[in-house]
């Protein structure tokens, strides 16, 4: 009789040595594709304070003024005479907006002078200077 | 001849550390994160003033005259001092006289940093009531 050699049966294995590998892969992908929301403002130098507190991020609108004057709420380029019509406009969004400035530490004074006159104006009266923590 | 079978190697990654790099990695981007974190000085700036609105009388005594000048000098009181010197005087003031208001005048074309300078010194001075102008 002929030897009927039993037809051993394919294991069927999936390697799973290779899954983290690939786990990873992806999760670098969506780090490094990933893009969040960000206001690009203008490069300034901020200037350095000891007695700095916290400003809530929620109700707070950044004002870039740099060295060079120009002025930035929101990613948009403003003049001074502009900035009251935008803090009423936000005001009216939220009533506890705080206009949080970041201005470059070489900036001149006269321009902050202005846009504060024009904040009380439109009477946004919090107001915060950021620094950094000087050490 | 030799024709015994050689032995092959088993190739494998060895997976125990795996774990170890995978927290060292969490590790450095949890400690090398950053959050954008916004600090600095608050203040809140006086109402605009009103047509026909009596204004805010302030008593001469209850007033403190810091002038910061185009080069940075700083005066209080027309009187040349330090900016160490200005907030132990003006803490001194302040024990003195807790109505004390600090008119903090800033020359248009003095830098920024130096009217924040001026402000973080004042804050640290206890001075609570600080109104700023320029000239």
């Amino acid at each position: 009789m002929a030897k009927i050699a039993k037809k051993s049966k394919p294991e069927t294995i999936i390697p799973t040595a290779s899954m983290s590998d690939i786990a990873f892969l992806l999760l670098i992908f969506f780090m490094v594709s990933t893009v969040f929301v960000q206001e690009v403002g203008l490069r300034v130098t901020l200037p350095e304070a000891r007695n700095i507190e916290k400003v809530p991020r929620r109700n707070s609108t950044t004002i870039y003024v740099d060295r060079n004057g120009n002025i930035s709420i929101d990613d948009f380029l403003v003049d001074i005479p502009t900035v009251q019509d935008v803090m009423v406009r936000k005001l009216y969004d939220d009533y506890n907006t705080i206009a949080a400035f970041r201005t470059d530490r070489n900036t001149d004074y006269g321009i902050m002078a202005d846009i504060l006159n024009q904040l009380r104006e439109a009477n946004a009266l919090r107001v915060s200077f950021e620094s950094r923590q000087r050490r | 001849m030799n024709f015994r079978k050689r032995k092959r190697k088993t190739s494998g990654i060895p997976t125990a550390s795996m774990s170890d790099v995978a927290f060292l990695l969490l590790i450095f981007f949890l400690t090398t994160t950053k959050f954008d974190i916004k600090q600095g000085l608050g203040l809140v700036l006086p109402p605009p003033a009103e047509e026909g609105a009596e204004r805010v009388r302030v008593d001469d005594q209850n007033i403190a005259r810091v002038l910061i000048r185009e080069d940075g000098r700083v005066a209080l009181d027309e009187e040349e001092i330090s900016y160490i010197a200005l907030e132990s005087r003006i803490r001194t003031m302040v024990a003195e006289n807790p109505e004390l208001v600090v008119s903090l005048s800033t020359h248009r074309r003095s830098r920024y940093h130096y009217m924040i300078e001026a402000l973080d010194r004042l804050r640290a001075a206890g001075a609570d009531r600080i109104s700023l102008s320029t000239n």
